[in-house]
C-alpha cells in the first residue's frame, strides 16, 4: 500500500493505476515486449554495436597507450638524435656514469633477429650488460634458472616467461637467431627466465657477445639507465643531452614512458582512425534505435491518443516512451558490453595474434563509455516519437489507422 | 505471376522515413568497409607500382627488408664486375650500391616526430629507376650535403621543402629538389649521394642493398643462380618487382580491421533491416491478404518482399559508394596523403588511399547480401499469413 493511501488523498495517476490493476512499470514492460521479435532485434542490434564500440576503444587503447609500470618513470632511454636506427659510440658510457643522478647504465641494443626459420621478427632480442641490467629491471622476477649463471655464461640468455610458454622452451635449450640489422647470427643457451615485467616476451643476451661477433664493433644501440630517484630524472635527461651536444653522436634522452609514447605515435594517426570509425558506429546505432522507436510508437498512435483522451498528460506519455526506449537500449548495452568483456577476457588473444596484442583489457572506463553512449541513445531515440505524440490532437490520433 | 516491381519501389518511397533510416544505416556500414579497404589498397598498390621489370635487387640472405640488410664493400666489389651486368652508353656497369637509413624528423601538421627513410643512391641508381622524375629544383650534388626528397614527404615533414634543412644529428642536409615516383614506395623516401650517406651515418664499410640490371633474361637467371650458390657471399638476389610486391605487411592490419568491422556492423545492419521489413509486413497485413485473394501465390509474395529488402539496402549500398567516392575525390583534390609505420623498416610509409571500382562493387554486393538476409524471414512471414484473418486485420 502506498503512503498516499494512508493520507487519504491518492493522486489521479495512482487512482488510475489501481482502477485498472496495472502499474506504470508493468504497463511500460508490457508495451516494450508486446512485439517480442522487435524488442529482441532492437536489443540485439544495440548489443552488437555496443560490443563493437567497446572492442574498437579497447583496440585503440592497446595501440596508443602502452602499459605503464612504476619503474618505467625512473628509467631513461637515450638514443641517437638522428634516429633509433643509428647506433651510439660505446665510449659514451664513462661520460654517462659520471653524470650526477645516474644510478646505473647499461647498453641496450635491439638485435631484431629471426628465430629459427621464422620469416618475420616475432619477438625482440636485446643485447645488454647482464651485471648492470639486474638493477634496471626492478620489477622483474627470476622464476627459473639463476641470474648469476647467465652473468657468467657469455653465450647464455635470459628469456621472458611468455615466450618460453609460447614455444614450449625450457632452461638449457639452444636458441638460434639469424641477424637482419646485424650481419651475424646468434646461438644462445637459455640460462634464466624472467616474469612480472610489462613485457615478458623478450630475450636478453650479453652485449660482449655481439661486440665479439662484430669484431669489436665499439657501438651500442641505445643506453638504458636508471636515475637515483624520481626527482633526479629531469636532471639526468638534461645532463645526458648536454654531455654529447655538438659531438659526432648527439643524444636524445627521455623517460622510458615518453620513449614508448613516441614510438607508438609513429604508427600514424591511429586515434583519429579509430575515433572516426567509432563515430560512424555510434551514428548508425542512433539511426537504428530512432527508427525502431518511431516504428513502435507509430503502431500505437491510436492507443496513445486514447491515453491522452483518458487524461494522461504529455509528460506522462513522454515518460512511457522514454522508459521503454531507455530500457531496451540499456538491456542491449548490458548484453553487448558484458558479452564483449567476457569474450576478450576469456580468449587468449596474445596467442591468436602471435604476440601482437598482449593485454587487450576492457577497462571499466571503456565499459562506462559504452554504457553512457547507450543511455544517451535511449534518450535521443525517445525524443522524436515523443514530439509527434505531444503534437497530435486526440481526434486525429484516434482516426489513425496505421 | 510475379508482383510488379512498381509495387515495391512505391512502397519504399511512401514510407520514406523508415526507408531513410535503413538506407543511411546500410550506407554507413558500406562506406566504412570501402574506406578501410581503400587504405589497404593504397599500401598494396604502392608496393605493386615499385620496381622495374628488368632490375634485380640484392640483399643479405635472411633479410626481409632493405633497411634490415647489410652488404659489405667487399661484396659489392666482387659483384660489380660480374659479366652478366648490363653496361650503359658510357660503358659503366649498371649497378648501384645503396644505403638505406632512417632519420627522425618533426611532422608538419601534427605534433611529434616520425621516422623517414633516407636513401643513399648513385648516378646508376637514378638510371635504374626511370619512373622517378624531378618535379622541382634539381638533383643533389655529391659532397655538398644536399638531398632531393619526394614531393609527398615534403608535405608531411617540416624542413622537407626546397630550401629547407633536414637535420641528421650534427649534420645539416639542404633540400635542393623534389621528385615524384609515380605512387611507388620511393614516394616515402629522401635521396642523397651514397658515399656521402655512408660518411654521415658512419657506415664506412657497409651498404644496405645493391640494385642492378642484367643484360637479358638469360643473364638474369644465371646471375640469380650464381649469387644464390655462392655461399661465401651470403647474399640473395631477387627481381626488384617481386621484392616489392612482398612488402605489403603494412596493409594487413587494415584488411583485418575491414573484415572485423564489416562483419560486426553488417550483423547489426541485418538486425535493423529485419526490424524494418517486419514492420513493413505487419503494417501491410491486409494488403497482403488482398493480394493473395487476387491470386498471387505465396512464392510471389516472398519474392516481392525479398526484392523490396534488396532494393532498400541496395539503395543504401549506392549511397555508401557515392559517399566514399566523394571522400576519395576530396582527398585527391586536397592532395592528402596517409602515413603508417612499416614494422620492417620502422619508417613511415606514405601512400594515397584508393577507392577502385572493384571496392565499390564489393560494397554494393555487401549491401545486397545484408538486404537479402535481412528480408528473408520477414518475407516468409508475409507469405505464411492466413488469408482470412489477414483480411480481417486493421
Amino acid at each position: 500500500m502506498s503512503s498516499a493511501d494512508s493520507q487519504g488523498t491518492p493522486s489521479p495517476s495512482e487512482r488510475r493505476q489501481r482502477a485498472s490493476g496495472i502499474t506504470i512499470p508493468g504497463f511500460v514492460l508490457k508495451n516494450a515486449l508486446r512485439n517480442g521479435r522487435r524488442a529482441m532485434l532492437t536489443v540485439l542490434s544495440v548489443a552488437v554495436s555496443c560490443a563493437l564500440l567497446v572492442t574498437l576503444l579497447t583496440l585503440q587503447r592497446e595501440l596508443t597507450v602502452p602499459p605503464e609500470s612504476e619503474a618505467a618513470s625512473f628509467r631513461i632511454i637515450a638514443r641517437n638524435k638522428v634516429s633509433l636506427a643509428q647506433p651510439l659510440p660505446a665510449r659514451q658510457r664513462s661520460t654517462i656514469e659520471k653524470i650526477p643522478g645516474v644510478r646505473q647504465v647499461s647498453p641496450f641494443t635491439y638485435f631484431g633477429g629471426l628465430f629459427r626459420d621464422e620469416t618475420t621478427t616475432s619477438w625482440a632480442q636485446f643485447a645488454v650488460d647482464p651485471a648492470r641490467f639486474r638493477e634496471l629491471i626492478l620489477e622483474g622476477k627470476i622464476i627459473e634458472g639463476s641470474y648469476d649463471a647467465w652473468v657468467k655464461n657469455r653465450n647464455g640468455c635470459m628469456v621472458g616467461a611468455d615466450t618460453l610458454r609460447r614455444y614450449g622452451l625450457k632452461v638449457g635449450d639452444k636458441l638460434r637467431f639469424t641477424g637482419t640489422f646485424y650481419p651475424v647470427d646468434l646461438e644462445l643457451t637459455i640460462e634464466t627466465v624472467y616474469a612480472g615485467t610489462i613485457d615478458d616476451r623478450n630475450c636478453f643476451f650479453h652485449h660482449a657477445l655481439l661486440d665479439q661477433l662484430m669484431d669489436d664493433w665499439g657501438m651500442v644501440g641505445t643506453w638504458y639507465m636508471m636515475a637515483d630517484s624520481a626527482d633526479a630524472v629531469d636532471g639526468v635527461i638534461k645532463g645526458v643531452n648536454a654531455a654529447f651536444e655538438n659531438t659526432s653522436a648527439e643524444v636524445r634522452a627521455e623517460t622510458e614512458r615518453a620513449f614508448q609514447l613516441g614510438f607508438v605515435s609513429m604508427f600514424g594517426n591511429v586515434k583519429m582512425l579509430f575515433g572516426s570509425i567509432s563515430a560512424v558506429v555510434v551514428f548508425t546505432l542512433i539511426l537504428v534505435c530512432v527508427s525502431t522507436m518511431s516504428m513502435a510508437i507509430r503502431e500505437r498512435f491510436r492507443e496513445l491518443a486514447v491515453l491522452k483522451a483518458l487524461g494522461f498528460r504529455r509528460r506522462e506519455l513522454f515518460a512511457f516512451i522514454l522508459a521503454e526506449s531507455f530500457g531496451l537500449s540499456m538491456l542491449g548495452a548490458f548484453v553487448g558490453i558484458g558479452g564483449a568483456w567476457l569474450f576478450w577476457s576469456t580468449i587468449n588473444l596474445q596467442k591468436l595474434s602471435q604476440g601482437f596484442l598482449v593485454y587487450f583489457e576492457v577497462t571499466p572506463r571503456i565499459m562506462a563509455t559504452g554504457g553512457i553512449v547507450a543511455a544517451l541513445l535511449g534518450i535521443v531515440a525517445a525524443i522524436g516519437p515523443s514530439v509527434s505524440v505531444a503534437r497530435m490532437s486526440v481526434v486525429s490520433g484516434l482516426k489513425t489507422l496505421d | 505471376m510475379a508482383l510488379p516491381l512498381k509495387y515495391n519501389y512505391r512502397n519504399v518511397l511512401i514510407r520514406w522515413r523508415t526507408t531513410l533510416f535503413t538506407v543511411v544505416g546500410v550506407a554507413a556500414v558500406v562506406s566504412v568497409v570501402i574506406l578501410l579497404k581503400a587504405l589497404a589498397k593504397g599500401i598494396e598498390s604502392s608496393s605493386a607500382r615499385t620496381g622495374e621489370p628488368g632490375n634485380i635487387l640484392v640483399v643479405r640472405k635472411g633479410s626481409q627488408a632493405e633497411s634490415g640488410s647489410l652488404v659489405t664493400r667487399d661484396q659489392f666489389r666482387t659483384l660489380q664486375f660480374f659479366e652478366e651486368i648490363d653496361r650503359n652508353a658510357a660503358g659503366q656497369p649498371v649497378v648501384s650500391a645503396e644505403l638505406v637509413m632512417i632519420i627522425n624528423a618533426p611532422r608538419r601538421a601534427a605534433p611529434g616526430s616520425a621516422n623517414t627513410l633516407i636513401r643513399g643512391v648513385t648516378p646508376r641508381g637514378l638510371e635504374l629507376r626511370p619512373k622517378v622524375t624531378l618535379v622541382e629544383g634539381r638533383w643533389f650534388q655529391p659532397g655538398q650535403r644536399e638531398v632531393t626528397v619526394s614531393k609527398k614527404l615534403a608535405g608531411r615533414f617540416e624542413g622537407f621543402e626546397v630550401g629547407g634543412i633536414i637535420r641528421a644529428g650534427p649534420d645539416r642536409l639542404r633540400v635542393v629538389g623534389l621528385f615524384e615516383a609515380a605512387g611507388s614506395a620511393f614516394d616515402s623516401e629522401a635521396w642523397m649521394d651514397a658515399d656521402e650517406a655512408r660518411a654521415i651515418f658512419d657506415r664506412s664499410e657497409m651498404y644496405s642493398s645493391i640494385l642492378l640490371r642484367p643484360r637479358d633474361e638469360a643473364a638474369m637467371r644465371s646471375l640469380t643462380n650464381r649469387i644464390a650458390q655462392d655461399k661465401r657471399l651470403g647474399l640473395r638476389a631477387e627481381p626488384e618487382t617481386e621484392y616489392y610486391s612482398k612488402q605489403t605487411a603494412t596493409a594487413v592490419p587494415f584488411n583485418i580491421l575491414a573484415g572485423l568491422l564489416g562483419t560486426a556492423m553488417s550483423v547489426g545492419a541485418v538486425f535493423a533491416a529485419m526490424n524494418t521489413m517486419y514492420a513493413n509486413v505487419a503494417s501491410r497485413t491486409r494488403e497482403i491478404g488482398t493480394l493473395r485473394v487476387l491470386g498471387y501465390s505465396r512464392a510471389a509474395i516472398v519474392v516481392s518482399f525479398l526484392i523490396e529488402g534488396v532494393l532498400l539496402s541496395g539503395l543504401g549500398g549506392m549511397v555508401g559508394c557515392a559517399l566514399s567516392l566523394g571522400i576519395y575525390a576530396y582527398v585527391v583534390a586536397r592532395g592528402v596523403t596517409f602515413g603508417t609505420m612499416d614494422f620492417q623498416s620502422f619508417a613511415e610509409t606514405v601512400y594515397q588511399f584508393r577507392v577502385t571500382p572493384d571496392l565499390m562493387a564489393l560494397g554494393l554486393v555487401f549491401s545486397l547480401v545484408i538486404g537479402l538476409i535481412g528480408s528473408f524471414l520477414p518475407a516468409l512471414r508475409a507469405a505464411r499469413l492466413p488469408v482470412i484473418s489477414a483480411l480481417k486485420s486493421l
